[in-house]
């Protein structure tokens, strides 16, 4: 059964179609990337995905569950944990209480008025645990606004998986980072895809890095789908040469 | 902490060495302390900044001033009911002002203060209008218990409701409750990204600050005597807004200083002078260009650079 399932999915602004029709299936333990030109519809399918944005027409289903009605924080409680395209942390907390806000956010108690020591400790440990995953242990102390760029863009994965999502969806994650930055982001990303047990959907500029960690790319053109399918397949089509990869492969 | 409990006491001890003069501005400026300790709630954790605090101050004044006016009610008692009673009508001010952020949340927060200001002129029966509420008396609890209607048991009475509302509050913002205000206050779409209802949050810390400056402004209705349509006025809303920055937002302890600065200075300079207002205002403006993390924040940076 598939994890999730977008159902001719459309979203318009007025006259423009920024998302249009699209039907898309994720298994769980999949990673799969959409990619897409600048304006292709990659940002707002997530929008549309995370509820931050209502559709025009069409479903979405996580986990044989219709949630096209449900607000973004509903969506985020039943399992869907994002990070943005342009780095949003609360840059005045150390990393340590960015990634405990977050993994807090998955506890009942999360609103405990008064006391709540037995929270912080739970989600502490779980945020630890993401920030080690992500080799951000050594930075854990300081404010996350003093971060470099590159650990930012970690931190925000760190804060997503302190949630324990059943799906990580990942809004260009080396979006603005040095060629040395986007190396090593890869290979912590990769190391933490390589497990299984994480099902992933990644937005990505960078071809390099999409060949590199997605199982499976969608490619969408102009709102909607013109490919689908394993890498190789998606390098061969002839379609996504003319409107995107202009001959990469 | 040390330092806390030693202020504590201080406070405890004043009226043995002070003139009643000086007792009754004292008194004064803890009432006004928890005033800004409640606004700090919303304006230094959660970044939401009202404009219309005094309605808060004074919905509990008039109410605390009705229960001791036309009932028997215990003193202690009316404070209580009154900071309550403010506090669950404010959950409907927060709905209401929640629906909008940043600018437009203070100016719903300014036009509520209006609404009542406005009311209060005509609700005679329960304001006097313009008149407003007078010879408020401090009613004895049972059994003739009576220390609160001296000068010094009314300022203890303040001083107990100010600590218990300060350890209350802080409680409030260590807990897992205040570290989603923080979230709010540095990154409120991320923290709905997170999974947080920050609406609900922000409802529940407007209704809490409002509640506690109802019993500030419940205080003071028994403490002078009367409640007037003043104790709703946006001017006070500016004031408290004020005490808040000069104090320190986001520390509690600040905005209490700041008060009793603010009441200090207007002391002192409106015996010179009746446009105090200005020179406050020059002060006011220097605090926010060279110190803007307040008295508290000086006096905390002061007290590790001796420790270091």
């Amino acid at each position: 059964m598939a994890l999730l399932e977008l159902d001719d999915l459309t979203k318009r602004y007025g006259g423009i179609v920024a998302v249009d029709h699209v039907t898309m299936r994720i298994e769980a333990g999949e990673v799969r990337a959409v990619i897409g030109p600048n304006g292709a519809g990659k940002t707002s399918l997530f929008h549309l995905i995370t509820g931050v944005v209502k559709a025009t027409e069409g479903s979405v289903r996580f986990a044989d569950q219709d949630v096209s009605a449900l607000p973004a924080h509903v969506r985020c409680q039943r399992g869907m944990s994002r990070t943005f395209q342009l780095t949003s942390l609360f840059p005045e907390m150390s990393a340590r209480e960015n990634t405990r806000l977050a993994a807090q956010a998955r506890d009942a108690k999360r609103w405990m008025p008064l006391g709540g020591g037995a929270v912080f400790q739970s989600a502490a440990q779980r945020g630890d645990a993401a920030l080690e995953r992500l080799g951000l242990t050594h930075v854990a102390g300081r404010p996350a606004g003093l971060l470099s760029h590159g650990d930012q863009r970690l931190l925000e994965v760190a804060m997503a998986l302190a949630q324990q999502p059943r799906l990580l969806l990942l809004d260009e994650p080396t979006q603005g980072l040095s060629v040395e930055e986007t190396a090593q982001a890869v290979e912590v990303l990769s190391a933490l895809f390589a497990s299984g047990e994480l099902t992933v959907l990644l937005v990505e500029h960078d071809m390099e890095v999409v060949f590199r960690l997605a199982h499976k790319i969608t490619v969408l053109h102009r709102g909607s789908v013109i490919a689908d399918g394993d890498p190789d397949t998606v390098k061969a089509d002839e379609g996504v040469q003319n409107a995107y990869l202009g001959g990469f492969a | 902490m040390r330092l806390l409990l030693a202020a504590a006491a201080l406070l405890a001890l004043l009226p043995f060495g002070l003139p009643p003069y000086a007792m009754t501005l004292l008194t004064e400026a803890l009432i006004l302390g928890l005033f800004a300790m409640s606004l700090d709630l919303m304006v230094g954790y959660a970044r939401l900044i009202s404009f219309g605090h005094a309605a808060a101050y004074g919905f509990g004044a008039y109410a605390s001033g009705n229960f001791l006016l036309h009932t028997s009610m215990p003193l202690p008692c009316a404070v209580l009911l009154a900071g309550l009673l403010g506090g669950i009508v404010a959950i409907g001010v927060g709905w209401v002002c929640t629906q909008a952020t940043g600018i437009s949340f203070s100016m719903l927060t300014l036009a509520y203060a209006q609404l009542l200001y406005a009311v209060a002129f005509k609700w005679t029966p329960v304001t006097g209008a313009s008149d407003g509420l007078a010879g408020i008396p401090r009613n004895p609890g049972p059994f003739g218990v009576t220390w609160w209607s001296t000068h010094a048991g009314f300022y203890y009475l303040t001083l107990a409701f100010l600590l218990g509302a300060f350890v209350f509050c802080r409680q409030l913002v260590r807990s897992p409750f205040g570290a989603v205000l923080r979230g709010i206050r540095e990154n409120e779409a991320k923290t709905i990204a997170l999974g947080y209802n920050t609406r609900r949050y922000k409802i529940a810390i407007v209704a809490i600050s409002f509640g506690v400056a109802g019993l500030a402004g419940a205080l003071y209705a028994p403490f002078a005597g009367f409640a007037n349509t003043e104790l709703l006025f946006w001017l006070l809303s500016g004031q408290v807004l004020i005490m808040v920055i000069v104090g320190g937002a986001g520390t509690l302890v600040g905005p209490v200083l700041g008060a009793m600065f603010f009441l200090y200075v207007q002391q002192k300079l409106s015996s010179y002078t009746d446009s105090w207002a200005l020179f406050f205002g020059v002060i006011f403006i220097l605090f926010v260009l060279f110190m803007p993390e307040g008295i508290w924040g000086l006096i905390q940076s002061r007290f590790k650079q001796k420790t270091v």
